[in-house]
């Protein structure tokens, strides 16, 4: 059936149509808007009726279309009897509102919003109700709580209606993903999310050992969305809304979705007692609260909230009560409640739109100024109370009489024909104070607009809806009987029970029930008249038991203060503690992995050792610690011994026959203590040494830093010593050595691993030295020094104070030349150090030398050229572009790397010749030559960036301290 | 050898030969960098897709693809491999960079020197990483893009993003350190760096050798998790990611993913079904690990006041997330877990660009005044909201934004009907549905915190959100360029393409996650000997 399946995709594709077309509108497009919302909603409806024969003759239409099929989620869409009443109310009071609204909304408001919202969130609600999957109910019904969430906000400039908003969201969205957990284990427990195997699996869903779990997350869900206590707080903070979206939503539709829910799965989950437990003391007690609230309401919209949390809670009562004949009840009773309370609502609407207030105190008498809304709201207010001739009497009548039946044997159930009649007494109360106090007494004085009726259209929707009660409630068979047996037969399915729809069944319990609760009604309207038309604010007794604030000063609690306190607690934004961590990690990981398995680890302790060698490893590593020591007071001292530390290790690569690291290890030495020592000039002041007064906590904190120190120190040393001793087994590395000349085509295997082997790692790691150059280049060049670095260092203002004091013109003549002897022969040297850069470059390949090598010793010529001219003397003379060096480098190494591609062979490969070059003869040219040559381009690029963007910082800080109209700048150099 | 075969190399050798130029053209013309960075950033989302389409083939010659650097042997050279994992996220990364770079050109790209090299080079790294089937080669890629990564996250200077950025710089570089004793263990046990050969090689190893692989493994382990933050490990993510500029954030969504691709990767290496667990990886306490991340990012969520921190959040859920989902150790969910990789970094990313033109033209002082103002409302009486009959007609940019705002939240906090929501239902659905024995405890826990950090994300959001769109105070309407607009209209729009296609997404994902299950086939494919190529002829000694 491919036209069904196009209809009923229809259903939820208009509205989600019309709500993209009305967003596109201009703003003050309100009867294009009001058109669009309304074809769209009789369009729903007109599909809905046509499959109306289909569905009577018992059928089930369905579309199914593939989303994520592995998973079990299908887009499927379902219309049965029950969806189909659903569809027709949404469809229906969805096109009442729309008119009611185009009246209602001021021109000022803007309609693209609203009515975008306002269908958008019609579309969800009928997904709702047509899902034929469980998950993708979830998506719907979370859907609906995000728009119900923007409607209620809409007047968004105001406070409340921005809490209430967020309110509704919280409770409705949380109760959402309680039901997406619900419908996961359900899925589970039937091994489908098909909507069809569900509802035939009842007795298996009942009797798994999951039910409960699933019951209470399942709960969770729809009591949350019908608001039903303790979660109903919401409902009267959603009034805030615009009275269009209170009528359609929080009276018609969306509070509805939970008790849908209950109907939908009634046939599958309420076979046991748990359901009963759950659902039935829970709809008493909303039941009662919401009818005793609503008495003591003096906002309008307010008591027609909690007279909706309590009808809501009659249906859910009629539900979890178990017994087939209450089901129906309930059904019934959920398309009565619809119908009168939308129009109460949209008569409330009328009248707080033309009197200018929704007090009911401030209100009366408004019979004389507005007639027709005055009629039609008596009656709607009397099918509310129950009313004979009025469709609420009916399903109130069949309310009643199912307390009567015995369920679950216990007082709960002894206790319910009381409890009704209650209820029953409350309603008809609330509904008399309604119409008697707005609509008679004395005619209300200062009012903030001169109150009459309406215009024509905004009285129609409700005029309709007050004829469908008054049709109903006489004649109620051939009005809504086949629909409600439709409805009916699809929730309830063979156990549908035998029931009548007539006004009068004789002088029943029923009856005498409703009798009491009219006459007590009217006798406790009376009683509390005085009392209610007072200066009384909130609700007696119950007025403590405020669920909003509770919930929102919980809310404050968890989401603030203790959410700030235990994430200040459990994680820090200071780098002292993460490093600890971080260390203190690492080495329970190793030691973890290493120890829970039986012992493998054993060292082999050296059998000798030479004694020259042991002595430079104990100068080295007293380096190292006397570093660490100096490390936070002598940054200077710990340099130095740093530097020896570094020594130390060069020594052993010589040692240990690898002069290759050797060299590289002494150059990069050089090199980063060089720099560092330019840059530890604008460190911050070193604070002087240990504070005498340290608290004993942090000295407790000092022993375990040094603890943790040792501890990683010592694990590291460990793992280096078993790792460097260890028998080298069927390892890679003999391979290396084999095939460095024979197929690498040098003798230096170093350099044959660096160029050619890995020398995918090289063209990486010279990328890692070009970006880090250019970081510390853009990170100086904002760079200010701090306040207390800017001063001349003591050793230079002592100098200069001497000089003051001892020359006339406050300058040695001899000190300005200081330099000029060692100046002179760092800048002679500039030449020869170039050439040993090539040399060394150019016998890379063989002996210790190489691309990275020859790059740092130019680097250094460099650096001895800043040094001995200071940086205006340098530049002036030797003007280096870095950035170009390093770009060119790259390119050259990734060309010589693509060269490759030519002959057909991957990245980097290499060839070798031998070039006859005259004079210097037969030279070995190896392709990696020119890959070195790239490696030694950015080597100095990086190195000098980083020296000039160290040396500026000179320059940068003569200007601010001359800004500062201190002593006046002395030469450049440092 | 073709040409086309070289494209497995191409994501790394073009971003550098970009950043190259870059360098050569020093700042000269921004205009130019700016091409240049366009063009090759485009290019490598061609060849990514392609690379992709390749894998996804799923033919047996093709799907894994190798190549060899410098034509050696696989277990001596460096070797590149280019299977579904390692496509998909070039392919993410290729997509994150595209819009993050559209995004710069309207402004950020003119805040500092070097953006384009910076930005070119942290694709280097990233498209290494992914490539490289070499363990010290991932080492040098990390470098790479780290180093990339400290000059774009100190980009645009200032007080809060240089004291954010040197912590970063701090913590990444001691654990590169880590990296590196991890690598050297790991060598120095089994003898090679090749991940392929590791994998084969760690079923023969020694318990001796064994006890050292592991112990190399785990340090390499702690090097990730905190390249993923993991709690304890990730405090230093929230403050430098809100620190960074709108771009870098964004592109920098794909940054943990990376610790999460490793834990993948060398978990698929080092859990093969022929050896027992190893301790580092597919141990339970990855689960708990990621439940502790999930827990501490509500708790920040909760407490963060500015948008950018809650992204920042919002990252370490993400991450967390992943953790809980691959240390549950269920073949089944990483598939679903991988769904969720790549529909939580576009949003997140999106999230960065979108904030960025939310708070253009806020202050800090306006924060500061909405939060007093909302404690002052809740904690004294209610104040009796304006009596307005009328809204205020949004202005269109505004508008605009503020659907983009709403479907981020409903991304990031997995609600329905999008991408997120796919992704969380698939991970619950394969986790619970799964066992004979009852719902297993792994399953109760992934249920409690994917739904709670949902619920939590939503409220931060919304809280976020009210406060920056509907604040008490009157705001200016920001100014947004088209070309701000764009790369986050097309990040959400793929997230939706996601959440429509779900079903070819989450094959290709399942395909991917049964890569992962055995490692035979990937050490197959990188350690079979070459088809030899005819020799062309060469001068002199060719090998």
């Amino acid at each position: 059936m491919p036209d069904d399946a196009l209809f009923l995709i229809s259903i939820i594709a208009l509205p989600f149509l019309g709500s993209f077309i009305a967003a596109l509108l201009p703003t003050n497009a309100r009867n294009a808007e009001a058109w669009l919302a309304g074809l769209v909603s009789v369009g729903v409806v007109a599909i809905a009726i046509s499959f109306r024969p289909v569905l009577a003759a018992g059928n089930v239409v369905r579309a199914e279309y593939a989303w994520l099929p592995e998973f079990g989620l299908n887009f499927i869409l379902r219309l049965d009897g029950l969806a189909w009443s659903f569809v027709v109310l949404i469809g229906g009071i969805g096109f009442l509102v729309v008119l009611y609204a185009r009246y209602y909304m001021s021109p000022a408001d803007p309609a693209p919003r609203f009515f975008a919202f306002l269908l958008a969130f019609m579309g969800a609600m009928l997904g709702i109700v047509v899902s034929g999957n469980l998950i993708q109910l979830v998506v719907f019904w979370e859907l609906t709580s995000i728009f119900s969430f923007l409607l209620i906000s809409y007047w968004n400039h105001n406070q409340t209606a921005r809490d209430g908003a967020r309110v509704a969201l919280t409770v409705t969205a949380a109760g959402g993903l309680c039901l997406l957990a619900a419908m996961l284990l359900l899925g589970r427990i039937v091994g489908s999310f098909d909507l069809e195997t569900v509802l035939t699996s009842g007795p298996r869903i009942v009797s798994h050992p999951l039910y409960l779990t699933m019951l209470i997350l399942f709960a969770l869900g729809v009591l949350t969305k019908s608001a039903q206590f303790p979660f109903h707080f919401w409902l009267p903070r959603a009034m805030v809304a615009p009275t269009p979206v209170s009528a359609y939503l929080h009276s018609a539709t969306m509070v509805k979705a939970g008790v849908f829910l209950l109907a939908r799965f009634w046939p599958a989950m309420a076979g046991h007692e748990y359901w009963f437990w759950i659902f039935a003391p829970i709809g008493v007690a909303t039941l009662l609260i919401g009818a005793f609230m609503a008495l003591f309401q003096q906002d309008l919209k307010g008591l027609l909230a909690y007279s909706t949390i309590s009808h809501l809670g009659l249906i859910t009562l009629l539900l979890g009560l178990g017994s087939p004949l209450a089901a129906v009840a309930a059904i019934f009773h959920i398309m009565n409640h619809a119908t009168f309370k939308a129009s109460l609502f949209m008569a409330a609407g009328i009248i707080d739109h033309e009197a200018g207030t929704r007090d009911v105190r401030r209100l009366g008498g408004l019979y004389r100024a507005m007639p027709i809304t005055a009629l039609l709201a008596t009656v709607a207010a009397a099918a509310m109370a129950g009313v004979p001739l009025l469709n609420g009497f009916l399903s109130k009548e069949m309310f009643f009489a199912e307390t009567i039946e015995s369920h679950v044997d216990t007082v709960l159930d002894k206790a319910l024909p009381y409890i009704a009649t209650i209820a029953g007494v409350f309603s008809v109360a609330y509904s008399l104070r309604l119409i008697h106090q707005v609509f008679f007494g004395p005619p209300a004085k200062d009012l903030p607009r001169q109150p009459h009726d309406p215009v024509l259209w905004m009285l129609l929707p409700v005029a309709l809806l007050v004829l469908i009660c008054l049709l109903v409630g006489i004649l109620p068979g051939p009005t809504i009987g086949n629909f409600l047996a439709m409805a009916v037969h699809a929730t309830l399915g063979p156990q549908t029970p035998t029931y009548s729809l007539a006004v009068w069944h004789g002088f029943t319990p029923a009856l005498f029930m409703s009798g009491v609760a009219m006459i007590g009604g009217v006798a406790l309207y009376f009683a509390l008249q005085r009392y209610l038309s007072g200066d009384v604010e909130g609700v007696p007794i119950l007025g403590a038991l405020k669920g909003k604030r509770l919930f929102e000063r919980a809310l404050v609690f968890l989401s603030w203060r203790w959410a700030r306190e235990l994430e200040q607690n459990a994680g820090t934004t200071r780098l002292q503690p993460q490093m600890r961590l971080l260390v203190c990690v690492t080495i329970a990981a190793a030691l973890w992995s290493l120890f829970s398995r039986p012992g493998s680890l054993d060292f082999t302790w050296p059998s000798s050792a030479d004694p020259a060698f042991v002595l430079v490893w104990l100068v080295g590593g007293i380096c190292a610690v006397a570093a660490a020591y100096q490390a936070k007071y002598h940054r200077l001292v710990s340099l130095i011994l740093t530097g020896g530390a570094g020594l130390a290790t060069c020594i052993t690569f010589a040692w240990l026959s690898a002069p290759d690291l050797a060299l590289t290890q002494l150059l990069v030495e050089i090199v980063t203590t060089v720099l560092i020592l330019l840059g530890l000039r604008w460190l911050p002041k070193r604070i002087e040494g240990l504070d005498p007064d340290m608290t004993p906590k942090a000295r407790l904190r000092r022993v375990r830093d040094l603890l943790i120190a040792v501890a990683g120190g010592a694990g590291l040393a460990a793992l280096s010593y078993t790792v460097l001793t260890w028998p080298i087994g069927n390892s890679i590395a003999s391979n290396f050595l084999e095939r460095a000349y024979t197929e690498g085509g040098g003798r230096n295997v170093v350099n044959v691993i660096l160029v050619d082997f890995r020398g995918f790692d090289t063209f990486g790691e010279i990328a890692v030295l070009a970006i880090a150059s250019i970081t510390v280049f853009s990170l100086l060049r904002r760079f200010r020094p701090a306040r207390d670095s800017i001063e001349l260092p003591a050793q230079k203002s002592f100098q200069n104070r001497f000089d003051a004091d001892r020359y006339t013109g406050g300058k040695d003549p001899l000190s300005a030349h200081y330099m000029i002897v060692p100046g002179l022969i760092m800048r002679l040297l500039f030449p020869v150090i170039a050439m040993t850069a090539a040399f060394l470059f150019m016998r890379g390949h063989d002996l210790p030398g190489g691309g990275f090598v020859a790059g740092l010793t130019l680097a250094i010529a460099f650096i001895l050229q800043y040094m001995a001219g200071g940086t205006r003397w340098a530049e002036a003379r030797l003007r280096v572009l870095p950035a170009r060096w390093m770009g060119f480098g790259l390119l050259a190494a990734a060309a010589t790397g693509a060269g490759a591609w030519f002959f057909g062979r991957p990245f980097l490969t290499s060839a070798f010749a031998y070039a006859d070059i005259p004079i210097l003869g037969k030279v070995p040219m190896a392709s990696a030559l020119f890959f070195d040559l790239g490696v030694f381009s950015v080597v100095v690029g990086a190195t000098v960036l980083i020296l000039i963007a160290l040396a500026h910082q000179a320059l940068r800080v003569q200007r601010v301290s001359s800004d500062a109209a201190a002593a006046p700048p002395t030469e450049g150099s440092r | 050898m073709t040409f086309a075969d070289h494209l497995v190399i191409a994501p790394i050798v073009l971003p550098t030969v970009a950043a190259g130029l870059m360098l050569m053209l020093d700042g000269r013309s921004r205009n130019a960098l700016a091409a240049i960075n366009l063009i090759s950033t485009f290019a490598l989302l061609a060849i990514a897709i392609t690379l992709a389409a390749t894998a996804a083939s799923g033919e047996p010659g093709t799907a894994i693809r190798t190549y060899r650097l410098g034509d050696w042997p696989a277990q001596f050279g460096i070797v590149l491999v280019s299977d579904r994992l390692s496509s998909l996220m070039l392919v993410l990364t290729a997509t994150l960079a595209c819009a993050a770079l559209v995004f710069s050109l309207a402004r950020w790209h003119g805040v500092g020197p070097y953006f384009h090299p910076f930005f070119q080079f942290l694709l280097m790294g990233l498209n290494g990483a992914f490539l490289t089937g070499d363990v010290f080669n991932l080492f040098v890629f990390f470098e790479v893009l780290l180093a990339a990564s400290y000059g774009l996250a100190l980009y645009g200077s200032g007080y809060a993003r240089v004291r954010a950025g040197l912590h970063y710089i701090a913590i990444n570089l001691v654990a590169s350190l880590i990296f590196l004793i991890g690598a050297s263990l790991i060598y120095g046990s089994a003898g090679t760096l090749n991940m392929a050969d590791l994998a084969v090689r760690v079923a023969e190893l020694g318990p001796r050798d064994r006890a050292l692989l592991e112990a190399g493994a785990s340090i390499l382990g702690v090097v990730f998790l905190v390249k993923a933050a993991m709690w304890p490990l990730g405090f230093w993510l929230p403050g430098t990611y809100a620190a960074a500029g709108a771009p870098v954030a964004a592109l920098f969504a794909i940054m943990t993913k990376v610790g999460i691709y490793a834990v993948l990767r060398l978990g698929s290496i080092l859990t093969g079904p022929e050896t027992e667990g190893s301790v580092m990886f597919g141990a339970g306490w990855l689960t708990a690990g990621g439940a502790a991340t999930i827990v501490f990012a509500m708790l920040g969520l909760l407490a963060s006041q500015e948008l950018g921190k809650l992204a920042g959040y919002a990252v370490v859920i993400s991450s967390g997330t992943l953790l809980a989902v691959i240390g549950a150790g269920d073949p089944a969910l990483v598939g679903p877990a991988l769904f969720y990789l790549v529909s939580s970094t576009l949003a997140i990313s999106a999230f960065f660009l979108l904030i960025e033109l939310v708070e253009r033209g806020r202050t800090r002082v306006d924060d500061v005044l909405a939060v007093t103002l909302e404690a002052y409302g809740l904690e004294g009486e209610e104040e009796p909201g304006e009596d307005g009959d009328s809204g205020i007609a949004v202005p269109a940019i505004l508008a605009v934004l503020g659907v983009a705002f709403v479907l981020c939240g409903v991304l990031l906090a997995g609600l329905p009907p999008l991408s997120g929501f796919v992704a969380k239902f698939a991970i619950l659905a394969a986790a619970i549905g799964r066992g004979e024995a009852g719902v297993s405890p792994d399953a109760w826990l992934l249920l409690v915190v994917l739904l709670l950090s949902g619920f939590v994300t939503l409220f931060a959001v919304v809280r976020g959100g009210m406060r920056s769109f509907w604040g008490p105070i009157e705001r200016e309407v920001p100014h947004v360029r088209i070309v701000e607009l764009a790369p986050i209209a097309a990040l959400l729009f793929l997230c939706v393409v996601l959440t429509v296609k779900a079903e070819p997404a989450m094959r290709f994902m399942q395909a991917t996650a049964a890569d992962l299950r055995g490692s035979k086939a990937y050490s197959g494919a990188v350690l079979a000997e070459p088809v030899p190529p005819p020799a062309p002829p060469r001068e002199g000694g060719s090998r």
